[in-house]
């Protein structure tokens, strides 16, 4: 399942090669400022390693799947490759055979370079990072595997510039679960955050809904109808093993891990009503967290886990809520529009994304956990749900419906940067992004 | 038993004349006491030559009747036993169709009963789950059947329209279906024998886009369980 983690037999080894000079431990750029501007970066093609071995077609895989990866981060302007002035001929793709001129004069900030080598299956290359403006080398690697894991190669050494430029890695080792809903059935499938690699989780032939990673990663929670009931099951994605953990008489749906992995918030109407209650993922023991008789769905845990946001209608319409994480203390979050459901508490803690009603539609929102205005991030026709953050809170994921087609997108956290993660003739729902997976 | 009647009747005629035959010889002998007891003796040993004897007219005569008797005996039987072969025949198709009539009068009954249990869908507004009147009308209408047929369950799906959030339709739903259980319960339609399932906005009714197809997909759903033989 965890296709990012390098297989024993790949054996893709890292080696720092260079040193990584004076940028080392120092961020550039604050990401998160409001004044950030995308970094302007040049991808040139990569070179064969020993000579009399070209290779266009790896050549341009290489440069391509860089620049299409680093485009997908949302952090980098790439520079058309049609305004370099470079011979790629006589250029180097060391410090020393590099006009550093010839990048920044076309307003490069940054320059990638890399080389390859292949030996029958064997698959070695290299990348470099360049500060064209300060003329030196900012971080390169070599790996080796096979030949077809130039892909991985390229979101490992993407995972290192973001690394040096932000001080966080990427998120190219995390995938995005969702709902893909056919005719008579809905299936739990996982794609890669670039939108390759889509893998169906589940086969039940029946609704199945409301996917949920582990902490760790390891684990898929998830209500299925496949016995009847809507009941919880637990996914082992290591192992494959299907574990059923919430079969209460009526609805059994999970909600927000702990961080430990033990406790799972759920969602059960077995006392009559929808409840929101914490169940240890172990012995099955509940710990009833809400008391009313209007509708309690959807809880989510703030990264300290000492509070709930979650939906209630007590009010007479679905709207946003905050508790204490022992049920205490339910302060009333939302109260612009008349539909508001969804929450997703960030990773960072500050702030919650939902979805509410607007003109009819559906567009994703987020406000501060602590209250105020809400803003808003999507503004097109159609229904936009079920927001999910990104592990780094730096993106959003979220379904959109209309016109007879669905899709799942992804945003940056300010909603610029919309892309399509996914889209076919079934409909996707309901995204959840999983943590690093490695 | 009516065959072995025949074989009674049978066996007495059979009876009945070797009887007569040998107590013809005993008058006999009892008037020719004495000197005719040689010729009865006689008799006696001459009594297989006199069967076999062909020119033995009575005998033969007498032995033809016999042979004759036999073979209608058996010509009786074989038509008796053919007319109640039919007659059996005709009772067990009888018995056949009276079982299928009973077994066809057994389904249209149930029929009429599923007929008379079917509640039809309720609907709601958008994003309630309070019961309208008219939904309150046909639960009143609904109730007094499950009062009569008490082994009968009853399962009520609840379904939403296809706007807002697939969880929160999944906790609407399931609101609908219970308030209509409530009510059911209400109206004294034994709790255990409702069961309650959401299936939120996940399985609509019409496909379409627009309130029509909305207002048709807000709705309760009535599933009848007859009871498991």
């Amino acid at each position: 399942m965890h296709n990012l983690k390098p297989p024993a037999v790949l054996a893709l080894l890292l080696l720092l090669l260079f040193s990584a000079g004076p940028a080392c431990g120092k961020v550039y750029i604050d990401i998160d400022s409001p004044s950030f501007q995308q970094f302007p970066i040049a991808v040139a093609d990569f070179k064969p390693l020993q000579p009399f071995s070209e290779n266009e077609k790896l050549s341009l895989l290489f440069s391509d799947t860089l620049s299409r990866d680093l485009a997908l981060t949302g952090y980098f302007h790439l520079l058309d490759r049609k305004a370099f002035l470079e011979d790629p001929k006589q250029a180097g793709i060391t410090s020393e055979g590099i006009r550093f001129e010839d990048w920044t004069v076309i307003g490069a900030e940054y320059l990638v370079k890399g080389g390859f080598q292949t030996d029958g299956r064997e698959l070695v290359a290299e990348f470099r990072l360049f500060d064209v403006v300060r003329g030196e080398l900012v971080v390169g690697k070599r790996y080796a595997g096979k030949s077809g894991d130039h892909n991985r190669m390229v979101m490992q050494f993407v995972n290192e510039i973001l690394l040096v430029l932000t001080g966080e890695t990427g998120l190219f080792d995390t995938r995005i679960a969702f709902v893909r809903k056919g005719a008579a059935s809905a299936e739990i499938h996982t794609i890669n955050f670039d939108g390759s690699d889509l893998r169906r989780v589940t086969n039940y032939n029946a609704l199945t809904l409301s996917p949920r990673w582990s902490p760790d990663g390891r684990f898929l929670a998830f209500t299925s109808y496949k016995e009847g009931n809507p009941d919880i099951y637990l996914r082992d994605l290591e192992s494959g093993s299907t574990r059923k953990i919430g079969f209460y008489p009526g609805l059994n749906l999970p909600g927000s891990w702990s961080r430990d992995g033990k406790r799972l918030l759920v969602t059960l109407s077995r006392d009559g009503n929808q409840e929101i209650y914490d169940m240890n993922v172990e012995n099955g023991l509940l710990l009833r967290l809400t008391r009313d008789f209007s509708i309690d769905v959807s809880p989510v845990r703030s990264p300290d886990e000492r509070r709930i946001a979650f939906v209630s209608n007590r009010s007479g319409s679905p709207q946003i809520y905050i508790m204490d994480a022992d049920g205490a203390n339910v302060q009333r979050l939302t109260y612009l529009g008349n539909y508001n459901t969804s929450p997703a508490w960030s990773p960072k803690g500050k702030k919650i994304a939902y979805e509410g009603s607007v003109n009819g539609g559906f567009q994703i929102f987020v406000i501060d956990a602590e209250g105020g205005d809400p803003q808003q991030l999507t503004f097109k026709v159609g229904d936009h749900e079920s927001p999910s953050w990104s592990p780094d809170g730096r993106y959003l994921a979220y379904s959109v419906r209309g016109y007879g087609r669905s899709r799942i997108e992804i945003m940056n956290a300010g909603g610029q940067g919309v892309r399509v993660l996914h889209e076919d003739k079934e409909t996707s729902q309901s995204p959840f992004w999983s943590p690093h997976l490695r | 038993m009516k065959r072995s009647f025949v074989w009674f009747g049978l066996m007495a005629l059979v009876l009945s004349l070797s009887v007569s035959w040998m107590t013809g010889c005993a008058k006999k002998a009892t008037l020719q006491e004495g000197a005719v007891v040689t010729q009865e003796q006689k008799a006696v040993a001459q009594a297989p030559a006199v069967v076999a004897a062909p020119d033995d007219s009575a005998a033969r005569e007498r032995a033809l009747r016999e042979q004759a008797l036999r073979e209608q005996a058996l010509r009786d039987q074989a038509a008796r036993e053919a007319a109640e072969k039919a007659a059996r025949e005709a009772a067990e198709k009888a018995a056949k169709e009276a079982a299928d009539r009973a077994k066809r009068e057994a389904k249209e009954k149930a029929a009429a009963i599923l007929r008379e249990l079917q509640i039809a869908d309720i609907n709601f507004d958008f994003d309630k789950y309070n019961l309208k009147p008219e939904a309150q009308e046909i639960l009143k209408n609904g109730a007094p059947a499950y009062l009569k047929y008490r082994d009968y369950k009853l399962v009520i799906e609840g379904h939403c329209d296809e706007r807002g959030t697939a969880e929160y339709n999944l906790a609407l739903g399931d609101k609908r279906a219970t308030e209509a259980a409530k009510y059911l319960s209400d109206l004294g339609v034994d709790k255990e024998r409702i069961k309650t399932i959401s299936y939120g906005k996940e399985m609509p009714l019409d496909q379409g886009h627009d309130e029509a197809a909305w207002a048709k997909n807000r709705r309760a759903h009535f599933v009848i369980f007859p009871p498991v033989k």
